[in-house]
């Protein structure tokens, strides 16, 4: 597996500005080539899950917190979305920064209380945090339509062209994994990324070296939410209807399968998570009912196999074993 | 007032279910060094195993209670081989993952076999209720109560009197000592994890008994208070796992005073939160909870 | 001589063990400054105290002046004090330059709209810190070990790194945990003669040593820690001739517990 990374990487770089610019002609081409609108819904999933499953990778990849209850935060950016859109008439195009920087504000909130605590707390506060938005969705009725949900979320428009099918959203959703993506790269290769990588390797090495941890978590936290909620912003208006049940723990479970299969602490691995999750989804659609069964042997083998994913940074602490091993072999050496 | 006091009553049976599973989640947590996402899921099978020996053989509390704890002993052993057998030296991540894994796996199996739908307990207890001056307490309030003291009484005495009892806390206070005294950690690591399921089974059966429904999907919120309520504790002392569970029981039912049952999980939640930013040690002060 | 920092009355208490016990210290500018005493004495926990993995039990530490008790580590860290570890804590599973790139996390200001736009800011941060990481690199002799993961080197080297490491804060004050342990006897003369230079070069020193040799040999001041107390400080030559001290390393005929403090 790793070598054939490496390979592909270094086919990459022989090519690059070839490869880039062929992908992204032929990216641009997908409705026209697929121009079915079942085979663009699938195209669309897998975009909006990019975003998702990178969002989480970001906390769950690079920091090395863990959350569980990402659908929460989806939840709020899309519920921000409808809720705006349709009460206010605000625009779409500023609906999505808004929806984000409200998002990252609640991530803000749940993970203050646990910040000074390990990171498996974190993970059962967020899933807790995650059935509480649900619930909250569910019950405040005069806000959110409770069980009805809410109905006839406005499409977004840009110079007269209205983006109403899987075909024109497509679109949307190619340009938001385009943004994310390269913003998230140039991020991950700044001090910003290596600072959170430090806390995921050794927290207290990193706090001795001058990284403000708590500081950094918070941000990696908030940055993370943040493209929850604009995945969430983007999702509104292309179902235009969401009720509560669009967002359960298991829609959280859904996306945390995608992060950990894909791979996690590389920009690549939840790209490939989403490709190959949503594909099998489609594939165990005649025995829907264990899809999540599918993914979750699909996890725990992961876990056996290859704790970092398909694409994973393995040369990390997700990866676990090998450098472990090592370093205690080292250890006993020295004490020998 | 009234019914203020008849909710502190209903909050103390309840709370005592879940310290009967908090309980059950710090002897996990203890002997295994590692958090679980599986503890509400092992509780739902508990209830189900109860639930058809109750259908198919009769209602009889006690075999019930048998039954519920052998389906979770089980289902413990499962637990053990996928998600921590080998993963005692591995970053404590992957052994996370796994269980969130295999919480997937039995949650998403229990519906497909025992059917998504709620569906009814069957009524194993009489309803009776006493009146105690204002206070009304039913049979099976008393029934529960009863079962939790007991079986919490029973573990105590096997923790601190038994040979495997002490075995138990060495592993979970150190294993490399413990081994290093010729302790067969992975064995008392599964036994210990076992133990904890089976008392989880049992709180399964007594909490669908309570609210006279199970669920397949019962185990999500369960298991966060489980979770919730030994955090309250210090995560691994048992006697404060068992405290921040009645804790918890009564803030919810005194919580529903003020609004609607279907806030229940808010207030369970929202102490939890609180009491992490107060005191993220729980009420007991040991090391544990803080980062190093 | 201006004094770096001070430790006052300084004690550290686990429960009821006193693992450090009313200890004052004066660290001036210049110093190498080592802290000896046996197994347990609380040297470790003492250097836990000042670079604030531990909150105190009572006393104060001024560094540079300032008060710094119970501050944050990354605060402490900030304001130029680094340390190594005993257990060494590099990033195992990154490569030694990324290792020393951590390093220079305080030096560099980019903010999110820095690294995303790639601005002058941005530019000049990663040029600092690539440039002044290889530096370090070559300062200490890990040039061709520069892309290989810190954890797969051999244990004296990664001790190596791991002061390289601290050396990147370009810090006033560098807080040595037992650097010498794991290594041979070899790698402990260059260790020595390395930090020799580094004093040369204008940085204060403070090492925790349990090998009497090395410290005589590199330190010019002293202190000696037994059961968490301060029992001796001063010149090497001073406290090679203190009965306390050898005492505390070798026994006495009759071994009296706390009778000698």
């Amino acid at each position: 597996m790793n070598e054939i990374i490496l390979k592909l990487k270094s086919i990459y770089d022989k090519y690059k500005i070839i490869i880039i610019l062929a992908g992204s002609i032929l990216l641009l081409l997908v409705p026209v080539i697929f121009p079915k609108s079942y085979i663009m819904g699938i195209i669309c999933r897998i975009l909006l899950y990019i975003i998702l499953a990178g969002g989480l990778n970001v906390i769950n990849g690079y920091s090395s917190q863990f959350c569980i209850g990402y659908a929460g935060f989806f939840c709020i950016g899309a519920y921000t979305e409808a809720i705006l859109a349709l009460r206010l008439k605000i625009n779409f195009w500023l609906l999505l920064p808004i929806a984000g920087i409200v998002t990252a504000i609640a991530g803000l909130l749940i993970c203050l209380p646990t910040l000074k605590l390990k990171g498996k707390y974190l993970a059962l506060v967020t899933l807790g945090f995650s059935e509480i938005v649900r619930l909250i969705a569910l019950n405040w009725s005069s806000l959110t339509g409770g069980p009805m949900g809410l109905k006839g979320i406005p499409v977004p428009k840009i110079f007269g062209i209205e983006f109403k099918n899987s075909l024109s959203y497509y679109y949307i959703f190619l340009f938001l994994v385009a943004i994310f993506l390269f913003v998230t790269r140039r991020v991950i290769n700044s001090r910003i990324g290596r600072a959170w990588m430090s806390i995921r390797e050794d927290e207290q090495a990193a706090r001795s070296l001058g990284v403000d941890t708590s500081m950094y978590k918070a941000l990696n936290f908030m940055y993370g939410a943040f493209w929850a909620g604009i995945a969430g912003a983007a999702y509104a208006p292309y179902t235009r209807y969401i009720d509560s049940t669009f967002f359960t723990l298991d829609e959280g479970f859904n996306i945390l399968s995608m992060a950990i299969i894909g791979g996690m602490g590389t920009l690549i691995g939840p790209v490939a998570g989403s490709i190959v999750v949503n594909l099998l989804t489609e594939l165990l659609r005649p025995i829907s009912e264990y899809r999540l069964v599918a993914y979750a042997i699909l996890i725990i083998a992961m876990m056996w196999l290859r704790p970092q994913g398909l694409f994973g940074a393995s040369k990390s602490i997700l990866a676990g074993k090998e450098i472990v091993k090592k370093a205690r072999k080292a250890e006993k050496e020295a004490a020998a | 007032m009234e019914y203020l006091l008849n909710q502190i009553v209903n909050g103390i049976s309840q709370g005592a279910i879940y310290a009967l599973m908090a309980i059950g989640y710090s002897v996990v947590v203890g002997v295994t060094g590692l958090i679980t996402f599986t503890h509400g899921e092992v509780i739902m099978i508990g209830a189900f195993a109860s639930f058809y020996i109750f259908q198919y053989i009769g209602n009889n509390l006690i075999l019930g209670i048998i039954a519920s704890f052998i389906a979770s002993w089980i289902l413990g052993m499962f637990i053990y081989y996928v998600c921590y057998d080998r993963f005692f030296e591995a970053p404590s991540h992957i052994s996370l993952i796994c269980t969130i894994g295999a919480s997937m796996l039995i949650r998403n199996l229990a519906q497909i076999y025992f059917g998504p739908n709620q569906k009814p307990m069957l009524n194993i207890i009489d309803n009776k209720v006493y009146r105690i001056g204002v206070l009304q307490v039913s049979l099976m309030q008393i029934v529960i109560l009863i079962t939790v003291v007991v079986l919490a009484s029973i573990l105590a005495f096997f923790i601190n009197n038994t040979r495997w009892g002490i075995m138990l806390r060495a592993v979970s206070q150190d294993k490399k000592a413990a081994y290093l005294m010729g302790i067969n950690v992975r064995k008392t690591a599964m036994i210990g994890n076992c133990i904890g399921c089976g008392l989880a089974g049992i709180a399964g059966l007594l909490i669908s008994i309570y609210y006279q429904t199970l669920q397949a999907t019962m185990g999500g919120s369960l298991g966060m208070k489980a979770f919730s309520s030994s955090v309250l504790g210090g995560l691994t002392d048992t006697r404060y796992s068992a405290l921040g569970g009645l804790a918890i029981g009564l803030i919810e039912n005194l919580g529903i005073t003020i609004s609607t049952a279907s806030f229940r999980d808010i207030f369970a939640f929202g102490f939890l939160i609180t009491v992490l930013i107060i005191r993220p040690e729980g009420f007991a002060s040991r090391k544990g909870a803080k980062s190093q | 001589m201006k004094v770096l920092l001070e430790a006052k009355n300084v004690s550290k208490h686990f429960g009821g063990l006193k693992a450090v016990d009313n200890v004052d210290m004066v660290i001036y500018e210049g110093d190498i400054f080592g802290i000896i005493g046996p197994n347990g004495a609380g040297k470790t926990t003492f250097f836990n105290l000042c670079s604030g993995v531990f909150p105190v039990t009572g006393g104060e530490i001024y560094f540079n002046g300032e008060n710094i008790t119970n501050l944050r580590p990354d605060i402490i860290a900030k304001k130029g004090m680094a340390r190594t570890f005993q257990n060494i804590k590099l990033f195992n599973y990154m490569s030694v330059l990324e290792n020393i790139k951590i390093g220079f996390h305080i030096h560099s200001r980019t903010r999110m709209w820095d690294a995303i736009l790639h601005t002058s800011v941005y530019k000049r941060d990663e040029k600092l810190a690539e440039e002044k990481g290889m530096e370090i690199i070559e300062r200490v002799g890990l040039k061709d070990y520069k892309d290989i993961l810190a954890g797969n080197l051999p244990y004296g080297m990664q001790r190596m790194v791991e002061i390289a490491r601290a050396l990147a804060l370009d810090p006033k004050l560098l807080l040595l945990d037992e650097p010498a342990a794991g290594m041979n006897p070899n790698e402990t003369m260059a260790l020595m003669e390395f930090i020799k230079k580094l004093n040369h070069e204008g940085y204060t020193i403070a090492v925790i040593e349990h090998d009497m040799k090395f410290v005589m040999n590199t330190c010019n001041r002293i202190m000696v820690l037994n059961f968490g107390k301060k029992i001796c400080e001063g010149d090497p030559e001073y406290v090679r001739s203190n009965k306390e001290v050898n005492e505390a390393y070798f026994g006495k005929g009759i071994v009296v517990q706390g009778g000698t403090m």
